[in-house]
């Protein structure tokens, strides 16, 4: 169908007068030629006319005080619509490059086929985010991005709430479950992943591979998280936890002399051969117990919470191997403080990334899965404010984690917050409706495609729309996720037939 | 109440007379406390034997212990262990039942796809017990996830289920990588969880699931165990309150050489000082070479003049354990291990994938590499042909390719 005809502009911003009878939206991709087709984006309209502003007044202003009925010339001819469009493709048979030419003046354009998009594959590994959108429609064409990749090379998620980035989230991970190419960790603040009471990865045909930790009430089959406090460093409360100097001292003059008894030596104050002021200690204690949830009697430490002196010796071990073997474990933490959900994704992301630097040294990485974690509110542990005090694992991920195959997938209200260095880092972005500007700036200036043309795009993306700007694709995406309520009611389950050898049955 | 919680007997295991002879003392031990205790009841939370078909002498001895407790009116109750659970489903337990020596609490009734365990009731406390037993690989894991657990969890009274699997939360770190079920799968509410399979001595409470209990085997199976445990032992439950009683028949030395960077000349002269070093009256003495060694091979330290200073110095027992010595001159062993479960496993994770015809995934296909396994451990039967016992096992083997 054609939508319009180009009439002027320049090379990134192409005039497009739109076909009476045909309607134009933002973000929406027309097509202009025919054996080389150029892909173009809308990105902006405006009214377009052939009266004068001044008659458009008088009429306007006849219509409504005198309720006249003027007419200026044909119908069709008199108003219009102008959309801004920019290349965003040169389709050469099956080749496709970026576009450095402008299209044929005068030449028309049409709305976009399936036929069109048949460069769009399916890649090795895919990471499914959604369907190809123009404008608001949304196209039988399935986006998936090279997730082996995409994840090492980090992903960030921004988005306003109420966007859809859980459902995004979701999607993301049902897709992957089943795949051998990555583990992922998630920390979920929110407890909405697994699905504990309604649809969610719990349901998928592939559920064992499925691991889900939580502190409370664990559904049969999932795990109890219980942590030991003698898997505990003082180097795990780095980004989570702001001690001063010298209670990082005494952490670690502790940890030095007692090795993993050391939180049981700071709540029972054994000496040090070091001397710290008493109130260091004092204050170290009282945030420790606080913080962990202990109790102590004077001679015996008890804990009631996460954190435990018998049980959870391999918890972060097994969460580790786990992701080696290319699981999705998801941990629920949406019973914790903050600083307790960031200390315990550290301990588990120091873990993962150390195992996966030994990899590296001894040439065995290349077997192994990426290895992804999924960070809600990222600006709490990637945020300028919290760097300045000093890095922490999650920002040494953010920088160097690629190498060893260990990315981070960030989720953010407030990108802005993030160091533009790190925000650099993270090669694929999957905006979804950003309303405030500093933060549609924050991603436009850190995106691995042009987007300074997008502000507007961006700010009208409705729930579910989302474009993706990534070095993994040709250019930026627009796509609609798909709801992930009604997955699970259309995946398959298999029966397995049910015997119970050795149980004496009646 | 009082009762007691035993568990990993494993009568047999021991090959070396003198540690087999321990191992029969500590279960004589174990059994006499109980009665010297005057437990109401004792719990063996599964591998009482080593193997599904034991030994005479195993069996002999069982029967007589058993039947002590029998005779000092303390009723026993077991499920079934991994070891002493044959893949065709025949245990010895059956027998011991039989002669009403045991009550094996694994019992129910299978409604609509969903176990149905029953309770066994202790008829002078009151006690509702029951059980699931444990299978090699871990089988028995899809019996949990099958279970009807509402009327087991809303039973009155009090209440004790066994078990014989591995809880993820209670794994010690030496247990990383052995095959273990979330907590959570186990029904909620009871007053005692008698645990087994898992050879440590750990006591917890998690979440819904009040004393998690694993007494660890009543004397050490392994080298790695008598070094790691020193001594087994049992739990009893008086009223309450746990307290664990120690079996310890010996005294337990440890001398670990460092052998890295040395000689075998070295290595052996490094031994005799720490041999002639420490007092080993009557103790079992555990040697552990690890490192590599700078020169020659493993063969040239002169283990037996080592072995037979310490035996002269007074030790019981000498066992000495290699596992972690390397030579420059020759390649490593891929699988090294401390125990046979561990050799198995390693051997199968590195062969994973190697499947390909079946098309399945590696959790699949350690399963079924695992009961294959377990059917490979089917036992010749007394008067069976040798013809009639392959066709049986490749029948096995038939039924679990073909499932």
């Amino acid at each position: 169908m054609i939508k319009g005809q180009v009439i002027g502009g320049e090379l990134g911003k192409v005039l497009i007068r739109q076909k009476s009878d045909a309607e134009l939206e933002i973000g929406e991709i027309l097509v202009c030629g025919e054996t080389e087709k150029i892909l173009l984006q809308v990105y902006d309209l405006v009214y377009g006319s052939q009266i004068s502003p001044q008659n458009l007044e008088l009429i306007s202003g006849m219509k409504l005080e005198d309720n006249a009925e003027t007419e200026f010339f044909d119908e069709r001819l008199r108003n219009y619509t102008i959309a801004f469009a920019k290349p965003i493709a040169v389709l050469r048979s099956s080749n496709v490059t970026l576009c450095k030419q402008l299209p044929r003046f005068f030449k028309e354009v049409r709305q976009v086929e399936n036929s069109d998009l048949a460069f769009i594959t399916t890649p090795k590994d895919p990471l499914f985010i959604g369907n190809l959108r123009s404008g608001s429609k949304m196209l039988d064409v399935p986006v998936s991005l090279p997730g082996k990749e995409v994840f090492a090379h980090h992903i960030l998620i921004s988005a306003t709430t109420g966007r859809g980035k859980s459902n995004l989230v979701k999607v993301m991970l049902w897709s992957i479950v089943d795949k051998d190419y990555c583990g992922v960790l998630v920390l979920d603040p929110h407890d909405e992943y697994y699905g504990r009471n309604g649809e969610g990865l719990k349901n998928h045909p592939s559920h064992e591979r499925v691991v889900y930790y939580t502190p409370r009430d664990a559904p049969p089959g999932t795990r109890t998280l219980k942590i030991n406090i003698k898997q505990v460093k003082p180097e795990h409360f780095r980004g989570a936890v702001a001690f001063s100097d010298a209670q990082w001292q005494a952490m670690n003059a502790y940890y030095k002399e007692y090795g993993n008894k050391w939180i049981e030596s700071v709540i029972l104050e054994k000496p040090l051969k070091l001397d710290f002021h008493e109130a260091t200690v004092g204050v170290l204690k009282r945030r420790l117990t606080h913080l962990m949830d202990i109790d102590f009697d004077g001679s015996q430490v008890y804990c009631k919470g996460v954190f435990d002196i018998s049980a959870g010796e391999t918890t972060v071990k097994d969460i580790a191997n786990e992701l080696e073997q290319g699981r999705t474990v998801i941990v629920d933490t949406s019973g914790f403080s903050g600083a307790v959900e960031i200390l315990i994704g550290s301990m588990i992301t120091n873990e993962a990334f150390s195992r996966y630097k030994g990899y590296k040294a001894k040439g065995l990485l290349d077997a192994k899965p990426v290895i992804s974690v999924v960070l809600e509110e990222a600006p709490r542990v990637l945020g300028k404010e919290v760097l300045e005090s000093g890095s922490n694992i999650f920002s040494t991920i953010a920088r160097e984690g690629r190498k060893f195959k260990v990315g981070l997938t960030a989720i953010t209200q407030l990108p802005s917050l993030i160091p533009r260095e790190i925000l650099a880092n993270m090669n694929t972005k999957i905006i979804l409706g950003t309303e405030m500007k500093p933060e549609r700036q924050a991603i436009i200036e850190s995106a691995s495609q042009d987007l300074s043309q997008d502000d507007r795009n961006i700010a009208s993306l409705d729930k579910g729309e989302a474009i993706i700007t990534s070095n993994f694709v040709k250019f930026a995406m627009p796509v609609k996720i798909p709801l992930f309520e009604g997955r699970a009611a259309t995946a398959g389950k298999t029966e397995q037939k049910k015997a119970f050898e050795g149980v004496k049955l009646k | 109440m009082r009762f007691a919680h035993i568990a990993d007997v494993h009568l047999g295991s021991w090959r070396e007379p003198k540690l087999r002879e321990l191992s029969t003392l500590a279960f004589i031990e174990a059994i006499k406390r109980c009665i010297d205790k005057k437990a109401d009841f004792v719990l063996i939370s599964g591998d009482l034997f080593n193997t599904s078909l034991p030994p005479i002498e195993s069996l002999k001895l069982a029967v007589t212990e058993l039947k002590r407790l029998k005779d000092a009116g303390i009723p026993t109750y077991t499920i079934a262990g991994s070891h002493d659970f044959s893949p065709s489903g025949k245990t010895m337990l059956d027998v011991l039942e039989e002669a009403d020596l045991v009550k094996n609490v694994c019992k129910g009734s299978v409604d609509e796809g969903k176990l149905r365990l029953e309770f066994t009731l202790d008829a002078k406390t009151g006690a509702k017990i029951t059980g699931m037993l444990g299978k090699k690989g871990m089988l028995e894991k899809k019996y949990y996830e099958d279970l009807s657990r509402k009327e087991l969890e809303e039973e009155k009274g009090f209440k004790i289920f066994m078990f014989h699997t591995a809880i993820s939360e209670l794994k010690t770190e030496e247990l990383e990588m052995m095959d273990a079920a979330p907590v959570s799968l186990l029904p909620r509410g009871f007053d005692y969880y008698a645990g087994g399979h898992v050879h440590i001595v750990k006591e917890a409470s998690i979440e819904g699931h009040k004393n998690l209990v694993y007494p660890g085997p009543v004397f050490p199976n392994s080298f790695a165990e008598l070094e790691k445990l020193g001594c087994g032992g049992f739990y009893l439950y008086d009223d309450g309150k746990l307290a664990y009683e120690k079996i310890e028949l010996r005294k337990v030395a440890t001398i670990s050489i460092d052998c890295e960077h040395k000689s075998p000349a070295q290595i052996t002269e490094k031994a005799f000082e720490e041999i002639t070093r420490n007092k080993l009256d009557g103790a079992i003495l555990l040697l552990r070479f690890a490192g590599t060694i700078e020169t020659g091979k493993t063969s040239e330290i002169a283990f037996n003049r080592i072995i037979e200073l310490a035996q002269e110095r007074g030790a019981y027992f000498v066992m000495k354990n290699t596992s972690k010595l390397a030579t420059r001159e020759f390649d490593e062993i891929k699988v090294k291990a401390d125990t046979t479960e561990e050799v198995e496993r390693l051997v199968m994770e590195e062969h994973v994938g190697q499947i390909k015809s079946l098309k399945l995934n590696p959790e699949q296909e350690k399963e079924l590499v695992t009961r294959l396994m377990l059917a490979l451990d089917i036992e010749k039967e007394e008067g069976e042909k040798q013809a009639d016992y392959e066709a049986r096992v490749n029948a096995e083997m038939s039924k679990i390719i073909n499932a």
